[in-house]
């Protein structure tokens, strides 16, 4: 697209929780602009996948969804976490960083893991 | 757990997604809105703004299609798409989905009745826990097996060795039972308490004998089988402890035996043997008993059977003169009862499933003509973007649906069949009460069902959905099919063989049959009736009781209007399973050692049994009331043969052993007891030979006739009657119960009927293999006839330019009955080759006949021939009337 990196498939899904974790309810939009500022606009969401990724979270049963109004009074679906979505995150989280850590592990051997 | 409720929320997703779909609208347009304003915010033009807004949010439709994706299951609704479609496309040919139903219905009903014959009889395991390691033991000779144990070989075999678990014997009996009113003919099993321990078959009520009541002198006991605890102890719950009336003697009843607990055979009640067994002590007594035995956990039938044959060898030098080439002969349980039938019932499943192959071809035949007719549909299809297995998809769910419809109606019809089948086989059929339509072959059919659609709708499928797309949307959707035209007619050949195969098995099965009623079975069947009675020992204790109740019965049946003669036989009618022989060396030659002596097949008869069954007197004369008196006298010291003078014999006996001499007025001896007390026996006639136990029987025993003068409890009385002999059934039963209310009479058969279940096993062989050749026959005339009709259809054009290039009807005749004719030849090679090679299984089940019988072969060749040129001469005439100017303004 526009030269950024787009994020990754598997990992918009926890980005999108962690962003609804920090700022509570919010749509879908928002979701999108957030990840991207939270980046420092180094990555771009690609939107065609992130609404499916929302109704896959949904039906999974981590946010729950409810229309209402935005800031600028217009109508839009508002995004919220619910308690196992919240766990999702614990464990996702912990995954992600023992994935990270045995990546770095590959990437500096001397290292090795602590 | 979370992934289930996503994948329930999908399911649920294929209902209200209506809805879902307008909320997604709206979310897109909220973002899309929002991005705007954000653009706006930043400063771009308005213009700029909505640009860029919409080039961020990507392509809108690609969104929607895979949101619509994980809202439900894109499978699923595809697949409930295409059976909607395929639904429509058979309500729209309803011609086409009739016929094609219809045909896998009948293709898949006859495997599915048959298998569940194979299942029930062959596959299933026998009822009993752990039935693979039940065995039955019999003593085998150099050139017999099945033969009875001698009581002292069975004790000898359990004693030493090493091999089963529980091991006993056993002997049916019957009893006349006197229970409230009626008397009754029980059939009974007399066996060792080891036997209900090897079957581990646990009462429904009370408890079987042990090994306490299983000795001599213990007190009577029986258990019961529920039928007769049903029907003569109504059913009452505390049957334990009653006592019940057999033979005048009572006993105990300890236990009720469950339904379908049919050990040996179907029977009403099992005793212990062991009372009775101090009778059998001689080794050269085989008195008909059988050996059952449970395998130890990890033994072997081989195993087994060479632990057995160490111990029979043993007993062979211990005991020469009885026991000389005498072995052991171990069978599972299994095999001993469903062994006779095996062959025959996996030629019947081979033969069903050639007719199911044809059926399928035949479908896949009617696919591939509807594919030509759809091929600019597929085209379109293809066109606007339908991948190859999408369309392959589709196609296979139009013909899963016409396999799971045919399947459904196949089951109906297998119901039917099976009714058929279990009627015919009637008792020649072992564990026919266990054949049903159970889940196993629901899940058979099921299999065949997909088995087919796989079969039938995978090529066609897989050829439609490779249209040629340029030449068939060009072409208007005619032509281009030259492709299939190939597969088409190979699927037309392939039947013609097959069916050529099953017409061949059919026709050999025929002439077998044929042949097989045309044998002489020595007697004249019609207007002779026979019935069986027990003369209940504790009334007729003395044979003198018994033979006076003969007599009595017989003066009174032949007093009868329209009774010719009647007489008494035991042991052996013709035709009759079982029998009793026994050794016999004749005087004046040199005597052979015991093991090489001849054995004769005993049968006793009153005066006049030869003339009321119609068996021919060949020379010398009948017995005389006269002789059946001094027998009588000769019985008194119940020796066996004592005061025997004269015994007939048939003509194989006379050829066998007097080939150039009169045996008229030469002596037998029956080398029983001590040497003094053997029967000196006279011939003093000579008469036909019958057909012992089977039509098909060849050689076997000589057989000789003696008079009926001990006590034989079961005798079979044999009424010649001028009329009809069913009719005088209630007359003669009158004079049975006149002379004597309590004698049960039972078994009551014409002899035209015990010929006719004689053959009732090749009857249903003929019958369903016969069956399934006509049907194999019709589905390929069907066939190749609808495959030269499309072709005739297709080539209407060419053929409409030959003509009017001069070429004559006859020419266009010749070009459409030669492409058929080749087919035809074609398949009848093939066909021809694989009779050759396949007949071969038959061989076992014809009779008097070669399985590469040329004149079987000749016939079906020309049958199938002829038939076939008719198929073709039908669409071959319609081409001939084609007319040219029809044809080609028809482009």
């Amino acid at each position: 697209m526009n030269g950024k990196p787009e994020v990754w498939q598997g990992t918009l899904a926890l980005m999108a929780l962690k962003t609804l974790e920090r700022t509570g309810s919010l749509h879908g939009y928002g979701i999108a602009r957030q990840i991207e500022r939270t980046s420092a606009d180094l990555l771009s969401v690609n939107y065609g996948t992130l609404y499916p990724a929302l109704l896959k979270l949904e039906q999974e049963g981590y946010i729950t969804s409810e229309w209402g109004l935005s800031e600028s009074n217009r109508k839009a679906k508002f995004y919220q976490l619910t308690r196992a979505g919240r766990k999702q995150i614990q464990k996702e989280t912990q995954a992600w960083e023992q994935m990270t850590a045995i990546v770095a592990c590959f990437l500096n051997p001397q290292e090795g893991l602590a | 757990m979370r992934k289930l409720r996503g994948w329930m929320m999908r399911l649920g997703g294929l209902f209200n997604r209506q809805h879902k779909h307008h909320e997604l609208d709206d979310e897109l347009e909220s973002h899309l809105q929002m991005s705007i304003e954000d653009n706006l915010a930043a400063g771009m033009m308005p213009e700029e703004a909505r640009r860029q807004a919409l080039i961020q949010l990507g392509g809108i439709e690609a969104t929607k299609e895979s949101y619509k994706d994980q809202l439900g299951v894109p499978l699923l609704e595809t697949f409930f798409q295409d059976i909607r479609f395929g639904a429509r496309q058979l309500r729209k040919n309803p011609g086409f989905a009739a016929v094609a139903v219809l045909t896998l219905a009948l293709g898949s009903g006859a495997n599915t009745a048959i298998f569940s014959v194979v299942d029930a009889v062959l596959l299933r395991p026998l009822s009993y826990p752990d039935s693979g390691r039940l065995v039955v033991l019999s003593e085998r000779g150099p050139d017999w097996s099945g033969g009875s144990l001698a009581y002292p070989n069975f004790t000898d075999w359990k004693n030493q060795q090493t091999v089963f678990e529980k091991f006993g014997t056993y002997i049916g009996n019957s009893f006349t039972f006197t229970g409230a009113g009626e008397t009754l003919r029980l059939a009974g099993v007399m066996m060792s308490a080891d036997v209900f321990a090897a079957l581990r078959t646990q009462p429904e009520i009370g408890r079987v004998f042990g090994e306490d009541e299983d000795k001599p002198g213990a007190p009577p006991v029986a258990v019961i089988s529920h039928a007769l605890w049903q029907s003569q102890f109504g059913g009452q719950p505390g049957i334990a402890n009653q006592t019940i009336t057999l033979n005048g003697k009572s006993y105990t009843i300890l236990g009720v035996m469950p339904v379908g607990f049919d050990f040996p055979y179907k029977a009403d009640l099992w005793l212990p043997v062991g009372p009775i067994a101090p009778g059998w002590q001689n080794r050269d007594d085989h008195p008909g008993l059988l050996g059952l035995a449970r395998l130890k956990p990890g033994v072997t039938l081989e195993q087994a059977r060479a632990n057995l044959d160490v111990i029979a060898v043993r007993l062979e030098q211990q005991y020469p003169e009885s026991n000389k080439t005498r072995g052991v002969q171990i069978d599972r349980l299994l095999d001993q009862k469903v062994g006779n039938v095996r062959r025959a019932l996996w030629i019947l499943l081979g033969a069903v499933s050639f007719v199911l192959v044809i059926a399928c071809a035949n479908v896949a035949n009617l696919l591939l003509a509807r594919a030509a007719a759809r091929e600019k549909e597929m085209a379109l299809r293809a066109a606007l973007g339908a991948g190859r297995w999408r369309i392959t998809r589709q196609l296979l769910t139009e013909s899963g649906l016409l396999s799971l419809i045919g399947a459904a109606l196949g089951l109906l019809f297998a119901k039917g069949l099976l009714r058929v089948v279990v009627a015919l086989a009637g008792d020649s059929l072992p564990r026919a009460a266990e054949i049903s339509l159970d889940p196993r072959v629901l899940l058979f059919s099921g299999l065949v069902a997909v088995f087919t659609d796989v079969i039938f709708g995978l090529a066609p499928a897989w050829l439609a959905s490779r249209p040629n797309l340029h030449g068939t949307l060009k072409e208007g959707g005619r032509g281009a099919t030259s492709g299939r035209a190939g597969l088409r007619q190979g699927l037309v050949i392939a039947e013609v063989a097959l069916t050529f195969v099953l017409l061949v098995g059919a026709g050999l099965l025929l002439l077998s049959f044929q042949r097989l009623l045309k044998v002489d079975a020595g007697f004249a069947a019609d207007h002779v009736l026979t019935f069986r009675f027990n003369a209940p020992p504790d009334k007729y204790q003395t044979p003198e009781q018994q033979i006076l109740f003969y007599h009595a019965l017989l003066e009174k049946l032949r007093a009868l209007p329209g009774v010719q003669a009647a007489s008494v036989a035991s042991q052996t009618t013709p035709l009759h399973e079982g029998g009793w022989d026994m050794r016999f060396v004749i005087e004046g030659q040199p005597e052979p050692p015991p093991q090489l002596q001849p054995s004769l097949q005993v049968h006793l008869i009153t005066p006049d049994y030869f003339r009321t069954m119609g068996i021919p007197l060949r020379q010398g004369r009948d017995f005389t009331e006269q002789e059946n008196r001094e027998h009588l006298r000769g019985t008194a010291g119940n020796d066996w043969g004592a005061g025997l003078n004269s015994v007939i014999i048939d003509e194989e006996f006379a050829k066998r052993h007097w080939p150039n001499q009169n045996p008229i007025g030469q002596r037998i001896r029956i080398p029983w007891g001590e040497r003094e007390k053997q029967p000196v026996i006279t011939i003093v006639g000579i008469v036909g030979r019958v057909k012992e136990n089977r039509l098909k029987d060849q050689g076997g025993l000589v057989q000789a006739y003696f008079p009926i003068y001990q006590q034989t409890l079961q005798n079979t009385v044999v009424v010649k009657t001028a009329t009809d002999p069913v009719a005088m059934l209630s007359t003669l039963r009158q004079q049975v119960y006149q002379l004597d209310p309590a004698m049960p009479i039972f078994g009551m058969q014409t002899m035209d009927e015990v010929r006719n279940n004689s053959v009732a096993p090749e009857r249903l062989n003929l019958g369903l293999i016969g069956g399934f050749a006509a049907l194999a026959f019709v589905l390929a005339i069907i066939g190749l006839y609808g495959l030269l009709s499309f072709t005739v259809a297709q080539r209407q054009r060419e053929i409409g330019i030959r003509m009017a290039l001069g070429a004559r009807r006859f020419d266009v005749l010749r070009l459409v009955v030669g492409q058929g004719m080749r087919l035809i030849l074609a398949g009848v090679v093939i066909g021809l080759l694989a009779s050759f090679a396949l007949t071969r299984v038959l061989a076992s089940v014809l009779f008097q006949v070669a399985p590469t019988d040329p004149l079987t072969f000749a016939t079906v060749t020309l049958t199938l021939g002829a038939v076939a040129l008719l198929a073709c001469y039908v669409p071959a005439r319609r081409a001939t009337r084609v007319d040219p100017m029809v044809a080609l303004r028809f482009e």
